[in-house]
């Protein structure tokens, strides 16, 4: 993090440098701001971003989201944990917020067919080597129905269990596990 | 209906991105973000003055500095120049804007 006015020196704590920055930022001052808005938005661009890929044009509004309501809760920043930690629990908060909402949204089939699902293909593990087997991925999961994509991301790329999805989704257990054998399912379809 | 095997699969799919984890804000997103904070800001009332923003020990820009020594009163001194500023305009357009104030924002942005 490069500040723009205040450097802190050598050994100075991050948290005195936190509670100075912030302190600068609620008298709105221009320049403080601009240091909290480059700092912050290095800490949260990737992990907003890792969780709204493809979907990047959202990115750029839950970022500006996520500043502003930093901005009118700083003054309950208490510093305990860091400015860091204080503004990636808030993008936490609206990253669960947008999720919930848009898989709430989705129209859900409430027919209770099992789906016998195929194990993934062998080939498929074997090509997932390195950045090339991710970037597939990312471009699978581009071309789903979004509330498939973030069913799939919310499970299992930050591991949300379906007892939490359901419950924040005002679905129940069954019908996410639906949603997400049918999101597996299109998964499939589309990477092979 | 849970299939074990699957779950498996699709949490060693999803569970690693490396290729995102060294991504950096791109300049011209901090710099709209930068811009929508400032306007945010500035519904509760003025900014901090230039004067009280050299007190604090900040840099400002050339243009500011202008206004700052300016016969002007408190209340012009709190305004957002880089509202009318064509640093601004280009900073929230491209990523390496040609513009080199020393002490402007928009111009640190792109070199963080």
């Amino acid at each position: 993090m490069k500040a723009l006015a205040h450097v802190p020196v050598e050994g100075e704590p991050a948290k005195s440098h936190d509670a100075q920055l912030v302190s600068a930022v609620l008298r709105k001052d221009r320049k403080a701001t601009a240091e909290f808005v480059s700092c912050c938005s290095d800490w949260i661009y990737p992990f907003v971003r890792r969780r709204l890929m493809p979907r990047m044009e959202m990115v750029e509004d839950l970022m500006q989201e996520i500043l502003i309501s930093a901005w009118q809760n700083l003054p309950n920043f208490r510093g305990e944990a860091g400015l860091r930690a204080w503004i990636l629990g808030i993008a936490r908060h609206k990253i669960e917020d947008y999720y919930r909402r848009r898989i709430r949204e989705a129209e859900l089939q409430e027919d209770d067919s099992q789906t016998v699902e195929p194990t993934l293909r062998p080939q498929m593990e074997e090509k997932l080597e390195a950045a090339a087997g991710q970037e597939r991925v990312e471009k699978t999961l581009a071309y789903l129905p979004e509330a498939y994509g973030l069913a799939l991301t919310w499970r299992y790329r930050d591991g949300k269990s379906l007892r939490e999805m359901a419950e924040l989704t005002g679905k129940t257990e069954k019908a996410m596990e639906r949603l997400l054998a049918r999101a597996r399912e299109s998964f499939r379809k589309r990477w092979e | 209906m849970t299939n074990p095997e699957a779950e498996r699969e699709f949490r060693e799919l999803l569970s690693e991105t490396p290729v995102e984890i060294d991504r950096r804000t791109p300049p011209s997103l901090k710099a709209r973000l930068y811009s929508a904070l400032i306007h945010e800001q500035q519904k509760s009332g003025p900014l901090a003055s230039l004067d009280e923003t050299v007190a604090a020990g900040y840099g400002i820009c050339v243009f500011e500095k202008l206004v700052q020594i300016a016969p002007l009163d408190k209340e012009a001194k709190s305004r957002f120049f880089c509202q009318v500023c064509h640093a601004r305009v280009l900073a929230e357009v491209f990523d390496r804007p040609p513009i080199y104030w020393p002490q402007c924002p928009y111009v640190t942005f792109k070199r963080t």
